[in-house]
């Protein structure tokens, strides 16, 4: 589903080294992919180099098959419709309210042809969505209305709606309470379980994340310095990796 | 060596702008020209357009009316004493040029910052991205009804402009320099020529400012820091874009009359 | 009917809270100014941020400005073959009017939209307040500096601007409708009088002090947010052109 190869993003302040600097990696179809990595290791930079938001320097980047680089703007935008992202900060937009914020996606797909609802099915997926996420009774407010978790939790609903078969969703639970972040994953997972899609979680509540996916990966210094199964972590051979996992004082990091 | 190298560096992002703004002119184009944009939306630009800045331009026009005329009848009643023609040169004046420019001036302030406010805002919440990950392409559904707005409010706030800037100067001729409302508003002055010269004038003025103003907005990048600097650099790009664009439309005007 | 005396009443109240806050401002300025309270080390900064940076646009503006100011008056010259004329016509539109205003404008737009939007995002990101609590009072560093370097810039970029825009209207002149230099600068100095540029400085210095008010003012009462300060600096830029418009004509009934 997803194929990286040898991708390296310079960074925006020219005097600091780059923010990856050969990164590769596959992620198969189907699979559930935890990512983590320490603050401003460009977790976020790295999930919208896989949508084709940023372009790297260097190395190809494949989506379901398609190389982005050489995408044209139409297939790259029939690429982007059919992954669904949560965005660390939500991005939800400020001028719709909530039920307009999670029909926009359905709408497009079916400005696009790749859906073919009619209004009132989609008013029902938005609905149904949005009591997936316990908010049924705030469909008519305005995102500013609403509290930061109930923000996030409009956003993943926004993200799921169409049933994308890639799922990037980046903090997912960060501010959130424990109740609330159990919930959410039950969610993700329900969903995952539903759709067969493809799912790539970035979280600092590593935990929960390696509970939840099989396969993990870490990014420090511009490297995928792990890729492997969540149980193994802690014996990693990588000190990095250790010390990161079992959150000590004492290491390289 | 160090200067050269600047001048370089400084030539290639002039080129990379240039380039940009030149796509998101096409993209702009293009999408107005394929309709294929929700209703609602253009309404609600119009509105938003012409009604926020209808009083505002009223104002700002009327008094820049009432400064000409007291300036150019003071001038001529030291020298020649004749208002007569004042009126007539002055209307003639406001439609080819003053009307239009100083609306789309004031347009630039108004309408450009608030679109590179607006839209720049939405990049540093990622709301821009998340336009592309829904599979819409931001420049044509954020643009393209600001830019259909902006074009036709321009015309139409000339207009009113003109008008006001006429009323007001009418008013001022008449209470400071005694001259009749009937000679004042003469209209006879005013050929097809300044009426057309007018016209390209405001829609020129209309498609630059949402254009330039809108790629000040997309290009924003750092927080609410951010924002301001768009903002900013919105209204001194379009507005100089309406004082060049004034300068080449008014010398195009002159040459092709004088071969005529 | 009572929902638009009330919308009434809000737009009455709120003008009066955006003048009084500018005059207030204003009046702070002055008591720290004749006092001589203001950190002279901003000063100079703001003399360098404001002045210099705004040098590029502002001769392009000017040059521009001359030119079409050429391109209008040789409309009335052409008919009338008066070609001596061409001097004193751009001359005294640019020294008195266009050049004040329109220099303004984009002054304004450079310089007041900046001022805005940086001191909007130290009031978002709680740096004011970090300076009351340093005990540095905002007006003597923050604004005096600000709103005496506004002033002075503009001055200067406005000689500067006076000089380019005559260059530029001497050279389309002759590009464009074939007025040699020495007859349009013969025509320049005869009748443009020395009050007639005193009075464009003069005017243009107002200006910045009316940008400076309302950059300030607009500035300081930024709230929430990213989209908080875009629209202060939107405000600012509006209230400062319509002061600018409403104020030139009180400057053209006075010194006539
Ligand atoms: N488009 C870009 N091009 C180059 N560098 C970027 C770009 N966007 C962000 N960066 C830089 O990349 C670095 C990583 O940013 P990123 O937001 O991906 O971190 P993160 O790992 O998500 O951190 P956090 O855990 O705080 O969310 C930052 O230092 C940032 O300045
Ligand atoms: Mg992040």
């Amino acid at each position: 589903m997803i194929a990286l190869d040898g991708i390296r993003k310079l960074h925006l302040d020219p005097v600091q080294p780059p923010v990856f600097d050969g990164i590769s990696l596959r992620i198969a179809e189907g699979e559930t992919c935890g990512l983590c990595g320490p603050g401003a290791s460009g977790k976020s930079l790295l999930l919208k180099i896989i949508c084709g938001l940023v372009r790297p320097e260097h190395g190809t980047v494949e989506v379901a098959g398609r190389d982005l680089g050489l995408a044209s703007p139409d297939e790259l935008r029939s690429i982007q419709s059919r992954i669904g992202y949560l965005f660390q900060n939500n991005a939800l937009f400020d001028s719709m309210t909530v039920q307009e914020n999670v029909a926009f996606p359905l709408r497009q797909r079916l400005r696009l042809g790749q859906e073919a609802l009619d209004e009132q099915q989609i008013l029902a997926r938005v609905s149904e969505s949005l009591r997936g996420v316990g908010l049924a009774t705030h469909a008519a407010k305005m995102p500013s209305q609403l509290s930061g978790g109930q923000r996030k939790r409009v956003a993943l609903a926004r993200a799921v709606v169409a049933r994308p078969p890639l799922l990037i969703y980046d903090e997912p639970t960060a501010g959130l309470d424990p109740v609330t972040t159990a919930k959410i994953y039950d969610l993700l997972g329900t969903e995952q379980k539903l759709t067969k899609s493809t799912t790539l979680i970035v979280s600092s509540d590593i935990d929960a994340l390696r509970r939840f996916s099989d396969r993990m990966l870490m990014v420090y210094r511009g490297r995928l310095c792990y890729d492997g199964p969540s149980a193994d972590m802690d014996e990693s051979a990588s000190p990095v990796v250790r010390q990161f996992v079992r959150g000590e004082l004492e290491g390289p990091l | 060596m160090k200067s050269q190298r600047a001048l370089t560096s400084w030539a290639a992002s002039l080129r990379t702008q240039a380039t940009q703004l030149g796509q998101i002119a096409m993209l702009v184009c293009v999408g107005a020209v394929r309709a294929r944009r929700p209703k609602g939306e253009l309404l609600r630009q119009l509105y938003q357009v012409g009604n926020r800045s209808l009083l505002f331009v009223l104002v700002t026009l009327g008094f820049t009316g009432m400064v000409l005329v007291f300036q150019s009848c003071l001038q001529l009643s030291r020298v020649t004493g004749d208002l007569s023609q004042v009126g007539g040169e002055f209307i003639k004046y406001l439609v080819h040029e003053f009307g239009p420019s100083l609306t789309a001036m004031m347009l630039a302030t108004r309408v450009g910052a608030g679109i590179a406010a607006e839209i720049g805002s939405m990049v540093v919440t990622e709301q821009v991205d998340a336009l592309r990950m829904c599979g819409v392409e931001p420049v044509e559904y954020l643009l393209v009804p600001r830019f259909l707005a902006t074009l036709a409010m321009t015309l139409l706030l000339a207009v009113f402009g003109v008008l006001s800037a006429v009323m007001m100067g009418a008013f001022t001729a008449h209470q400071t320099f005694h001259v009749p409302y009937s000679v004042f508003l003469d209209l006879s002055k005013v050929k097809l020529p300044d009426v057309l010269t007018g016209c390209i004038k405001a829609l020129s003025y209309g498609a630059a400012i949402p254009i330039v103003s809108g790629f000040c907005g997309l290009r924003t990048h750092g927080g609410s820091e951010g924002v301001g600097w768009a903002t900013t650099r919105a209204v001194v790009s379009s507005s100089f874009a309406v004082i060049v664009l004034d300068f080449l439309i008014s010398a195009l005007a002159l040459l092709s009359w004088q071969s005529m | 009917m009572t929902r638009a005396l009330l919308t009434l009443g809000m737009v009455v109240l709120s003008l009066c809270r955006e003048v009084g806050g500018m005059a207030l401002l204003g009046f702070y300025t002055f008591v720290n100014l004749l006092r001589g309270r203001f950190d002279a080390k901003e000063l100079v900064r703001n003399l360098y941020k404001m002045g210099v940076v705004s040098v590029p646009i502002v001769s392009l503006t000017a040059l521009f400005t001359g030119g079409t100011m050429v391109i209008q008056s040789g409309i009335f010259v052409q008919r009338f073959q008066a070609y001596g004329l061409l001097g004193w016509g751009t001359g005294y539109a640019v020294l008195r009017e266009v050049g004040p205003i329109l220099i303004g404008l984009m002054f304004s737009g450079r310089v007041g939209a900046n001022n805005a939007a940086d001191l909007g995002s130290m009031v978002v990101t709680e740096q004011v307040d970090g300076l009351r609590a340093l005990a540095i009072e905002p007006i003597p560093y923050l604004i005096v500096p600000r709103v005496l370097a506004m002033m002075l810039a503009m001055f200067c970029l406005l000689v500067l601007g006076d000089a380019v825009a005559i260059g530029g209207g001497m050279l389309f002149g002759k590009l464009l409708l074939g007025v040699d230099y020495a007859s349009f600068y013969a025509s320049f100095v005869d009748a443009i009088k020395l009050w007639d540029v005193t009075v464009g400085l003069l005017k243009g210095t107002f200006f910045a002090l009316m940008i400076a008010l309302t950059s300030c003012h607009y500035g300081l009462s930024v709230k929430g947010g990213a989209v908080g300060v875009g629209q202060s600096v939107n405000d600012a830029v509006v209230a400062a052109a319509l002061l600018i418009m409403v104020s030139d004509d009180i400057w053209t009934m006075v010194l006539r």
